[in-house]
């Protein structure tokens, strides 16, 4: 009891698990490669002049960030409104929708990359079909372009934004907009004067990550653009395939890493920033719209019929826009987006059933040889239980530290949290070669080499955070006021965040886990080098003979993973998603 | 997707947060008893081929227990590996880059050629053979062309200057970006097959300006040269003989054209520190004979480094391989010690032309 009042008092406390598990895997062994960055214990400059003595190495550099910001502005600009319908759409609509935004995520990068040049190529889709009916006499040049590029990378990394989004404007109350709209703010207003503020964290949240994961991006611009189209990471990885030297690599490692300190701080890398302050601004702005407060206190008075309440969440959504056209509008919307993120996948499930020996599209035939090659060979379905259990594991590791920790950061200095919040998320700004290597070096000091229990951990310090930054999102529009009523009431700490404050972020939450699983089933640089070639997991398999020949059973596998989320996700919405917004109008009720 | 949910294997690993500091203790423990080999044989295919007519046989002869690795090794895996003291595998599959930076890195076991036979060391192309690696696969980067593109009687491409001569042979085209074309450049440009090393980088790189605006597609990795030749994106292509062999076996409309082919290999070594290195020593030398290189090239077409594996393949069989005599013949050996050799401003020649080319990708 006294423990939780102390921690009540520092809540900066909360981040240490993480912050422990952190230093000991990670945290040691990158000062010693930043020491080595500077040739210790010679200490020099060399390999950091080195790096800026090339002229390509800072163009490089400079088009690794415009590529990230770019594919990061289509991301929001398109995943906002998805995010803004998904939440809109009914109860088991919306569950759909989640589930068919992940979907495409989970399916390998390797083929999903290869649809796409079976529908922009030279000899794809759109080509042959522009060809066949004669209006093009060559193929226009859709690939292998910049174009091509953001095309690829706004594909993976939509879910990376959609869903931080989601759990964000699925924990703002409606009825605030609705109050807007019922003292007269136009549709637009209510929205941008309400709404938009509110939704402000889940933005922050949602293109920090993506513009940090699109950072380290190598395949797919290597994949879909031009030979002028190179990332760092693209320069990085065939360096360390070819001509491989530790301080040349961490050197420019810590420079990314800069680079990237310097554009977060620019677009805001408080995560928490909204707490108290947008909740003030939102309430200025529309208190100053109020004739007086006696009309507000009668509005306010009908918000309490939840009937009422319920009829003016659901007016709203008719009334975003323009009556039904805002409706044919938003479903056309979705049905695109939709569609971008679904085709492709679409294409992998075609292609798994090909009879020929290639990934080809159309298929020569059909058969069920690649899944027969899968469930046939005890090395493949060995592998993908052996990512699942480290999947779970890594889940339910970084969810807990990592939930700790953005609660603590919620409460501390805002600079502290800034500082903080970025050494938590080192391991995703990191060029992930570098990453591998520090872990290497981490694990070796504490005996977890080639261990279950050490690919975890490397998991692990990257998923902590995701659930840093996506529970950082919720919990910024989460009126603190609530846990102290419920304080004031005599809760205990431990007792006021569990029944107030846990319920009311539980989407970010889930958020969070369920990226933390896929972040850690995905994984493949740095378990090829833990792994210690004891543990083998399902990417590492997917990706071992990638240098010579796609073997078509990862197109099978692709499907299967596609599949798995349909059930895994039905499960955590049964069980988790549910509640949040229920009892988030339950509680607004109750403060009113 | 349907997989055994094994309840003892999930309570090992779960558990083993407690108990994995002592199974890594453990693990290294077993690998240090005799009998014992653990080795990384590549992946897929590759690595399946290996078990079967590697593995297997070693095993039925010396009574050693071998643990088979579907994986490679990167450079980065074995810097670590080597410099932390926590070398977990026996024998890996090397390029000839990280074989030629040994002397300057340490990270192999020098080869016992002791024991080897005089007539199979001998037959091992000597090329492919250093006091750290010894050969096992010879393969190329090769020039292919689509038969359609270029049917039998009209002129076809067999040099790399007339691939870079747009005018008469048009097509669409693709080159390597992974390893760069120098070479090629070279040899397009007009340079001997013997003067290639030392190489002019700035000749070669003008070179290269001139078919720049001519490639569809810079590759990078095997996979994406063998999709580009099969969805028939381009007709004129620098590529492995390996997929251009898979894809002609499979029916498509391709040929080989050897001439001027530039000549790689891979080769097996021990990694510095190996907790086996007898074993490994043995494993290596039994690999490398000729009857063993033949069966694995009946499975896998590539050419062997033991050129007495020829005497026991086909006839049809050995014109498709990389080092076949006739090929080697007209085909340019790439030259690792070379690429290794560090110049007066301290950087070796592969750093060299790695700044050169990230500087001429953006022009």
């Amino acid at each position: 009891m006294k423990m939780f009042q102390a921690l009540g008092r520092m809540p900066i406390v909360l981040t240490a698990p993480a912050l422990a598990v952190l230093l000991v895997v990670f945290g040691i062994p990158i000062i010693l490669l930043f020491l080595t960055s500077l040739s210790a214990p010679a200490f020099s400059l060399a390999n950091y002049e080195a790096f800026f003595g090339q002229p390509a190495k800072i163009r490089v550099l400079l088009q690794t960030v415009e590529i990230s910001v770019v594919a990061t502005a289509i991301c929001l600009f398109i995943g906002y409104p998805t995010a803004y319908l998904i939440v809109a759409a009914s109860k088991y609509l919306r569950m759909a929708l989640i589930v068919l935004v992940i979907v495409p995520y989970l399916s390998s990068g390797l083929v999903q990359t290869y649809a796409w040049t079976v529908i922009i190529g030279d000899r794809g889709m759109i080509n042959n079909l522009l060809l066949d009916h004669g209006i093009i006499s060559s193929p226009l040049p859709l690939i292998y372009n910049r174009m091509a590029v953001y095309i690829g990378m706004v594909h993976i990394m939509l879910p990376m934004i959609i869903l931080p989004l989601v759990s964000v404007m699925m924990g703002i109350d409606k009825s605030l907009m609705a109050a807007a709209r019922s003292m007269g703010a136009r549709p637009f207003a209510a929205f941008w004067r309400v709404f938009f503020p509110l939704s402000m964290p889940g933005v922050r949240s949602g293109s920090l990550l993506v513009f940090v994961i699109c950072l380290g991006f190598y395949i797919t611009p290597a994949a879909l653009g031009g030979l002028g189209d190179a990332m760092l990471s693209t320069i990085m990885a065939s360096q360390v395939q070819t001509y491989f030297d530790t301080g040349r690599v961490a050197a420019e490692a810590f420079v990314l890493l800069a680079v990237a300190i310097i554009v977060l701080s620019m677009l805001g890398l408080d995560l928490s920033v909204t707490q108290g302050r947008t909740a003030q601004r939102a309430g200025k702005s529309w208190v100053s719209w109020l004739p007086s407060s006696g009309g507000q206190k009668r509005y306010r008075s009908e918000l309490i019929a939840p009937l009422r309440a319920k009829r003016w969440t659901a007016q709203l959504y008719r009334a975003a826009g323009d009556g039904c056209w805002s409706n044919v509008v938003g479903a056309m919307l979705l049905m695109v987006v939709m569609f971008y993120l679904l085709f492709p996948g679409l294409l992998v499930v075609v292609m798994s059933f090909s009879a020929g020996k290639f990934l080809t599209f159309p298929p020569l035939g059909l058969s069920l040889q690649w899944y027969r090659s899968f469930f046939g060979n005890p090395s493949w379905y060995a592998a993908a239980w052996t990512s699942i259990q480290i999947g779970a594991m890594v889940a339910i590791l970084s969810t807990m530290v990592g939930t700790l920790a953005a609660y603590g950061l919620s409460r501390t200095f805002p600079r502290l949290r800034r500082i903080l919040t970025m050494v938590i998320l080192t391991p995703i700004c990191f060029p992930v070669i570098v990453v591998g290597i520090a872990t290497y070096l981490g694990l070796v000091k504490l005996g977890l080499l080639g261990s279950m229990t050490g690919v975890i951990l490397a998991h692990t310090i990257g998923a902590i955070g995701y659930v840093v930054v996506i529970v950082s999102g919720t919990l910024a529009n989460f009126d603190r006021r609530l846990e102290q009523a419920a304080k004031s009431l005599r809760a205990s700490p431990w007792k006021a965040f569990m029944r107030v404050t846990l319920p009311l972020i539980r989407p970010g939450i889930v958020g969070g886990a369920v990226f933390a699983f896929l972040h850690s089933f995905d994984e493949l640089v740095i378990t090829s080098l833990v792994a210690g070639f004891s543990v083998r997991t399902l990417p590492l398999k997917m990706w071992e003979d990638i240098r010579h020949h796609t073997d078509p059973t990862i197109a099978a596998v692709s499907v299967l993973l596609m599949v798995l989320p349909v059930f895994c996700l039905i499960v955590l919405h049964v069980v988790g998603w549910r509640s949040g917004p229920s009892s988030q109008r339950a509680l607004s009720d109750h403060r009113t | 997707m349907s997989f055994s949910i094994n309840r003892r294997r999930f309570i090992q690993s779960t558990s083993a947060i407690a108990a994995g500091a002592m199974a890594c203790n453990v693990g290294r423990a077993v690998a240090q008893s005799s009998g014992e080999l653990k080795v990384a044989l590549n992946g897929g295919d590759y690595g399946n081929a290996c078990i079967q007519v590697y593995v297997k046989p070693f095993e039925a002869e010396t009574g050693i227990k071998v643990t088979p690795i579907t994986d490679g090794v990167t450079p980065a895996a074995l810097e670590l590996m080597v410099s932390t003291n926590t070398v977990s595998v026996d024998v890996i599959p090397v390029d000839p880059d990280t074989d030629a930076r040994v002397p300057e890195t340490g990270y192999l076991e020098k080869i016992d050629y002791s024991l080897y036979k005089k007539d199979e060391l001998d037959a091992i192309l000597d090329f492919t053979r250093s006091p750290y690696s010894v050969g096992s696969i010879v393969y190329a980067y090769c020039m292919v062309y689509s038969t359609e593109r270029f049917p039998a009687d009209k002129p076809r491409p067999a040099s790399w200057s007339e691939f870079w001569d747009v005018s008469k042979y048009p097509g669409v085209r693709t080159l390597c970006a992974e390893v760069p074309p120098l070479e090629e450049a070279l040899l397009a440009d007009g340079v001997p097959a013997d003067a290639i090393y030392p190489m002019n980088i700035d000749r070669a790189f003008a070179s290269l300006d001139k078919i720049k605006p001519h490639i569809r597609k810079w590759w990078r990795s095997g996979s994406e040269i063998e999709q580009l030749m099969q969805d028939k994106v381009v007709d004129l292509a620098q590529s492995f003989d390996g997929g251009a062999n898979a894809l002609i076996d499979n029916g498509a409309p391709l040929e080989i054209n050897w001439n001027q082919a530039k000549l790689t290999w891979e080769s097996w070594a021990i990694p510095k520190g190996s907790p086996n290195v007898r074993n490994a020593q043995r494993f290596i030398e039994f690999i490398t004979r000729a009857d063993r290189q033949a069966a694995f090239a009946q499975i896998m077409p590539y050419g062997p480094a033991n050129r007495n594996a020829y005497k026991h393949l086909p006839e049809a069989l050995q014109r498709k391989l990389a080092s076949h005599p006739d090929h080697v013949a007209s085909s340019i050996a790439t030259n690792p010690k070379w690429y290794a050799e560090v110049g007066s401003d301290g950087l070796a020649n592969a750093e060299r032309i790695r700044q050169r080319w990230n500087e001429w990708i953006l022009q």
